[in-house]
This record gives structure tokens, sequence and C-alpha cells, in this order.
């Protein structure tokens, strides 16, 4: 804790929480290659996004206060 | 407590020169996150417009106990001017504000991601999912290291998110844990009260419940 820089507990969890969520995660990237080519602007992918987050959160959430002080 | 303490240092450092909590006296703190001592060094620290004096003046003096928290603005306007259009809202009642409350403000404050493909935000607004309709206005401010607690707990972002969301709730509810305990003391004696009131009126009643009433015929 004196020199080196803390590692923030929520970062830390949501990279390992990250290997649980490869369903969402392709999603997410299916949307991204599939609205890649359009150039009308009203494209988006936050509904993927929202799942993967979702996913995320739900498993990053319990385990996240405890790391906590 | 000590979360409530360390979360008001994070609102004072971080927040509080854009967010005004102006509900909130020095004099709360007492005896929750600070001593008396502490508390009346730190309302001291500020200046606070008071008056009018003898001669019909406003005159500026040091803060007291009985100060309320200062204010970053002025008014709503200078507010607004100041960032962009937008309002950053007073802070003194936010998780009660705020559907789901608590978990709403951690996550927004922790939550700040790049925007999906497909989204673009305009300048001068934030991408927040958490925010309805993700454009927020704020900017990311909880970074880690970005204040030093001064008891040495590691200011991570999330440590950080924690305890300034403690401090929020205690400082839209300090009666909570009071509150909840006199709840649960009351439901368990009335629900006592509620068996005795029931087997009482089933015992007055069962004179009536008991009787038998024949027809017969009248010769």
């Amino acid at each position: 804790m004196a020199d080196e820089e803390p590692v923030d507990q929520k970062k830390l969890l949501e990279s390992i929480c990250q290997s649980n969520c490869a369903k969402p995660k392709n999603g997410y990237e299916e949307c991204v290659k599939r609205i890649s080519g359009d150039d009308t602007g009203t494209m988006h992918c936050t509904g993927q996004y929202f799942d993967y987050l979702a996913c995320v959160d739900k498993c990053v959430a319990p385990k996240l206060f405890g790391k906590l002080k | 407590m000590i979360r409530i303490r360390r979360g008001h240092q994070v609102y004072q450092q971080v927040c509080a020169s854009c967010h005004s909590m102006s509900l909130i006296s020095f004099r709360d703190l007492v005896g929750v996150a600070y001593t008396e001592e502490e508390t009346k060094t730190m309302a001291a620290e500020i200046e606070v417009v008071d008056g009018p004096n003898d001669e019909g003046e406003m005159f500026t003096r040091p803060g007291k106990l009985s100060d309320r928290f200062p204010q970053p603005y002025a008014n709503e306007a200078a507010a607004r001017f100041a960032n962009g259009g937008a309002y950053p809202p007073d802070l003194s009642l936010i998780t009660k504000a705020r559907h789901n409350g608590q978990n709403y403000v951690f996550a927004l404050l922790t939550g700040y991601h790049d925007p999906p493909a497909g989204v673009t935000i305009r300048e001068g607004l934030h991408y927040n999912p958490y925010f309805p309709g993700g454009a927020i206005a704020m900017p990311k401010m909880l970074i880690d290291g970005a204040l030093e607690y001064e008891d040495g707990t590691p200011a991570t972002e999330a440590q950080m998110g924690k305890d300034v969301v403690t401090f929020l709730s205690w400082a839209a509810e300090p009666e909570m844990e009071e509150r909840k305990l006199m709840g649960f003391k009351w439901i368990f004696l009335l629900s006592l009260a509620l068996l005795q009131a029931a087997y009482y009126r089933r015992l007055r009643w069962s004179v009536l419940k008991s009787r038998r009433l024949v027809l017969d015929v009248v010769n």
C-alpha cells in the first residue's frame, strides 16, 4: 500500500467476470460487425451492450463489497 | 461511522465543488463522523455571509456548527452556467430521490464505460450506461488515488464509491437505523397484541357462534 498504486477492486472483479459472460460478449461483437458497414448513424448496439454489462454486474455485485473496507 | 467519515471526505474533496448539500448542517456530523472539536475546526474554515449588523450591512464570518454546508454556486442559474447548462443536483436527499438510490448512485459513480458501437455522445457530455439516456454531463470523478484517506485506507474507485454512498445514505436518512429498530420492535409487539385480540374476540363471540336455532311448529 505504501508505494504501489492500489488496484481498483471493481475493475479486477470485472476482468475476472468477463470470462463468465462470453455469450453476451459474442452477441455484442456480432452486433458491432453487423453495423460496421452502416453509415446512416441510426444503428447502435446498446441492447447487446447492456446485456453484456448486466451479466458482468450480476457476477461482480455479490463479491465486490466483501473486498472493500 | 468510520465509513460516513470517509464518505464525507470524499464529498468534500471531490463533489463539493459542484454539488451542494444545503439541508445538512455541520452540527449533524458531530458524534457521527467527527468529534465536536474537529467539526468546529472544519466549519471555521469556511466563510459565511451573515447579517445585517447594527449598521445594516451584511458581513462575513467564519462558519459555526449551526451553519449549513456551503453552497458551491449562488443559485441554480450560476450552477447551470458553470456546467454547460446542466444543474448538479443537491445531494442532501439523493439516495431517496432516485429509485434504488443507494445502488443507483454507486453504479453511476463507478460505472463510466466507453459507449457501445453506434452511439456517439456530443461534446461536453459523457457516456454512462446507468444514467437514463446514457449521456451525463458529469465526468468521471472517482479516480483511483484521487484523494488520501486520513485513516490510510487505499482510495480505490470502488472504495470511494462505497464510502460516499454510505455518507449520502446517512445524509438522506440519518434516522434509518433507529427507525428500523423501532419497526422490528413494534411489529413484533403488535403481532402479539393481534394474537391476543383475536383470541379474546373469539372467546366473547363463542356464545353466539355456538347457539342453535330451531324452527318449530306452533300449536
